[in-house]
């Protein structure tokens, strides 16, 4: 077992032992400050303390607003391009590559294959993204609310003559 | 203050944690930027590679009052500043502390007398830990202020104090 060997030794602890000792260690790494901080911290309660901060200034409002929820789509763009981008090249770069003698090419085989399927499947997810942005014609940046000046005079004697049959 | 404050009587654990973390305390004092007149040039200076306050732990300048420790007031502290001063002091976690730098921040400086706009004094805002004196204060006079305020966090205890017997 040439593959496995790098990993763990023959009769010592398992893959999933030793992943619980790391989940457990990681766990009460991380409870066990916050707990310490609890004792040890002091707790002095200040309604200044709680209130926003604008730079020593009276503060208009609470700093918990709803925020424009519009603003999704620049996110949806930057994750379809930016972070498509930012994902793909490097697995780009070192996919196919490497070699490995005897029954660790078999497992180099998987690994590359499972490595397409999982990049592939990222790939659906963003172009579902990218379907929605061009479906709603988000990938158009300039754009006019209500058309340009000339059309919409274009459009307004195009309906009145039909106006003018209907009423 | 926190649950283990004033909980235990002076022993060999208590004395043991008083140290690190007044050690943790005063080694890692966050200054919040709070120049307000000719005093923050020396405090820039302080802050800048010849002095180098970094030296002491103090390097690290926010400018937010939610990451700092200590609000070195560096400064002629006009009265419509006063409130910001009150407010962003209220504003910083404890424990916070106070250095004030230079003879305006002190007691009004050149200003004590006709300045109509001029808090004589921060400490009638916020209280103080350490007064440095001068007009402005050297660099190395404010590297010597955080000193003594170093020797002041690390004289502090979690301790009970002892019952009369």
């Amino acid at each position: 077992m040439p593959g496995s060997a790098y990993i763990l030794a023959e009769g010592g602890p398992s893959l999933l032992q030793v992943l619980a000792v790391f989940a457990g260690a990681a766990f009460l790494m991380a409870f066990g400050v916050l707990v310490l901080g609890l004792l040890f911290r002091p707790r002095l309660r200040h309604p200044e303390k709680d209130a926003a901060y604008e730079c020593g200034e009276e503060p208009v409002g609470p700093g918990w607003v709803q925020f424009d929820l519009r603003f999704y789509v620049v996110a949806l763009v930057f994750l379809v391009f930016d972070v498509e981008i930012a994902l793909f090249y490097p697995w780009a770069v070192v996919f196919g590559g490497g070699t490995a003698p005897g029954a660790a090419w078999d497992a180099l085989r998987q690994i590359r294959a499972a490595a397409l399927w999982d990049m592939l499947f990222f790939f659906g997810v963003i172009v579902v993204g990218f379907i929605y942005l061009w479906r709603f014609g988000y990938l158009d940046w300039v754009r006019v609310v209500g058309g340009r000046p000339d059309e919409r005079q274009v459009a307004a004697t195009r309906q009145a003559p039909a106006a003018g049959t209907a009423g | 203050m926190g649950w283990i404050q004033n909980r235990f009587e002076e022993n060999l654990v208590i004395t043991s944690l008083d140290w690190a973390l007044n050690w943790a305390k005063s080694n890692s004092l966050w200054p919040m930027t709070f120049g307000l007149a000719c005093c923050a040039i020396e405090m820039m200076a302080t802050g800048a590679a010849r002095f180098d306050i970094d030296r002491f732990g103090a390097g690290a300048f926010r400018a937010t009052p939610r990451q700092s420790d200590l609000m070195i007031v560096a400064g002629t502290v006009t009265c419509k500043m006063a409130a910001r001063i009150r407010r962003l002091y209220h504003q910083m976690p404890d424990p916070k502390y106070v250095i004030a730098m230079g003879a305006c921040t002190i007691g009004g400086g050149p200003y004590f007398k006709y300045g109509y706009h001029v808090v004589k004094g921060v400490d009638l805002i916020v209280p103080v830990d350490v007064y440095i004196p001068g007009c402005p204060p050297r660099p190395e006079a404010l590297l010597e202020g955080l000193m003594r305020l170093q020797d002041k966090i690390r004289q502090g205890t979690i301790a009970r104090p002892a019952q009369p017997a």
